[in-house]
């Protein structure tokens, strides 16, 4: 028996609300995918054009580098294309994210479903984007002649955490989106403060003493910080920095998740 | 009354997982109240909100939706709901079919709900119609088997033929239409809710789905219909209810009720009635 009751802002049976989401992952796949089409990413050029975007950011990015600096290296860029490439993933979600509620206005006004299926396929989509440019930067990495050690096994961890923070933002703008619509004016240049605020355009270890502090506040740094010293370096990440990423990723997830589901309910009219 | 189909073969995977008797209670809506507020500005946004920051009180208007409705509806019945525009049927289907929280009163359904409440929802138009119909499928709750097994019936019922492996954006609208029809009705859950889906595509596919709809009565299952098509409402239910501005004004007998609705109108000296649209 299914009991609808006033709406009042708290969270609903999480095992029953679970349950239902996990009944749904074939429509999330589907979703996804065709979501992804409709981006033309089945094609070849499509495809080819998803690769093709990174890979001119960064070298766009590496030429401002040499500019200013007045010099570069190789491993500068391999630093670039591996932590510029996971930041768009990031960045990927954040752009679904924030419009997949609202966007979702005809699917949320006639069908009962999880709501937070919606924020959690502009993830899956981010996600199936960074694949291919993942394959694009150990190509760029092997060329370049960059050493293949074991401690490059961390990357995985590493790109978990980073897909749970994701998933902890997009749920979160999501959210925020159905109140405030404005912020989606507003994202991109949140992204592009984020991105100069973390060690991409920049190795963390060349920051300034006196700018450390903004490694405290971007949940982004420790993340991209393990992931350039696992797969530039081939060294094995901190295990402060590990653990800094993952608290972030939680906590932004728990409480993004928890303003969600009590507010999922409302959306229907809001919208 | 016309013989009831009960629907055999493959369709039967999409049984609801637990049979109802007959009579048996579906859904219980008490003293169900709606308001929505709307808000002058189009969209909440953090502009507006700093805007109307010195002010007090906000911008919003206030509408009635449903007004203390109280209804039950049973396993085997067929409830056809009618109404003028703005009566409050579609926001009543919306809050038993928990997309909607209602303002006050208590809703208690007993069994899996289906709706029905706009056609192709979840269609991607860039995606082939055989696409389409896992998306749709999925989106109504079918699992992948489910729609496996029944594609081929929905591929035939939507009269599409080679069509069907084209992007859904080359279709005509009556295309469009009788696909997302025809995997609508292949859902086959406890209780089925559809608002003004009946009238899809020219008049032999109208009458095809007519008697899909009847095929879709069953002892152990309830159906809601929501429509202006007296006509149909007629043949199909056993029991009408008729909304006026959010509250419930006769519920009963459908000749009878469709009958009080139209002298209604016909008083409100409207056009037009009995048309079947």
């Amino acid at each position: 028996m299914q009991v609808y009751e006033p709406f009042r802002a708290g969270l609903p049976p999480l095992i029953r609300y679970w349950k239902s989401l996990w009944s749904r992952r074939t429509f999330i796949a589907e979703y996804s995918r065709s979501e992804l089409r409709e981006q033309h990413f089945d094609s070849l050029f499509g495809q080819l054009w998803l690769v093709l975007n990174p890979l001119l950011l960064s070298a766009v990015y590496f030429l401002l580098i040499v500019i200013i600096r007045g010099s570069s290296d190789v491993t500068r860029y391999v630093h670039l294309t591996a932590t510029l490439f996971l930041f768009y993933l990031v960045a990927n979600s954040l752009t679904g994210g924030v419009k997949s509620i609202t966007a979702g206005q005809r699917l949320i006004l006639n069908t009962a479903f999880p709501r937070i299926m919606l924020p959690i396929s502009a993830v899956v989509i981010a996600v199936a984007k960074f694949i291919p440019t993942l394959l694009i930067f150990f190509i760029i990495r092997t060329i370049l002649g960059a050493p293949y050690t074991w401690e490059m096994l961390w990357a995985f961890p590493v790109l978990l955490i980073t897909i749970f923070l994701a998933l902890g933002l997009a749920i979160t703008i999501s959210c925020i989106n159905v109140y405030f619509r404005d912020i989606s004016s507003f994202l991109p240049y949140m992204t592009r403060t984020l991105l100069y605020l973390s060690p991409i355009l920049y190795e963390a270890s060349a920051l300034k003493p006196k700018l450390m502090a903004i490694q405290e506040f971007n949940p982004l740094f420790p993340i991209l910080d393990s992931w350039s010293r696992t797969l530039v370096h081939g060294q094995a990440p901190q295990g402060s920095s590990l653990l800094t990423g993952l608290a972030w990723a939680a906590g932004v997830f728990l409480i993004g998740t928890y303003f969600f589901l009590s507010r999922e309910r409302e959306f229907a009219v809001r919208l | 009354m016309e013989l009831i189909f009960s629907y055999q073969g493959s369709a039967n995977l999409l049984s609801a997982s637990n049979s109802h008797a007959t009579h048996e209670i579906a859904i219980s809506v008490r003293g169900l109240g709606l308001t929505y507020k709307t808000s002058i500005d189009r969209h909440p946004t953090l502009k507006a909100r700093a805007k109307s920051l010195g002010r007090r009180g906000k911008h919003v208007r206030i509408i009635q939706a449903l007004d203390d409705v109280n209804l039950n509806v049973e396993y085997g019945q067929v409830l056809g709901v009618i109404g003028t525009n703005g009566a409050g049927k579609s926001s009543m289907m919306r809050v038993i079919a928990g997309i909607i929280p209602p303002t006050k009163g208590r809703i208690e359904v007993f069994g899996s709900v289906s709706t029905l409440l706009a056609l192709g929802v979840g269609f991607n138009p860039s995606m082939s119609g055989r696409d389409n119909v896992f998306l749709g499928g999925l989106a109504s709750g079918m699992s992948r088997e489910e729609i496996e097994d029944n594609f081929q019936e929905i591929a035939d019922f939507s009269e599409l033929g080679e069509a069907i492996d084209a992007p859904m954006r080359t279709y005509s609208s009556g295309m469009f239409s009788r696909l997302a029809f025809s995997v609508a009705v292949t859902v086959r859950p406890d209780i089925l809710i559809v608002d003004e889906a009946l009238s899809t595509g020219d008049a032999k596919f109208k009458e095809k789905s007519l008697n899909r709809m009847k095929e879709l009565r069953s002892e152990d299952s309830a159906l809601i219909l929501v429509s202006h098509a007296m006509a149909t409402l007629r043949e199909v239910c056993n029991d009408v209810v008729w909304l006026h501005k959010g509250k419930v004004v006769q519920r009963g007998e459908p000749n009878e009720t469709i009958a009080a609705y139209q002298e209604f109108l016909h008083v409100r000296k409207s056009a037009a009635l009995d048309e079947d649209v």
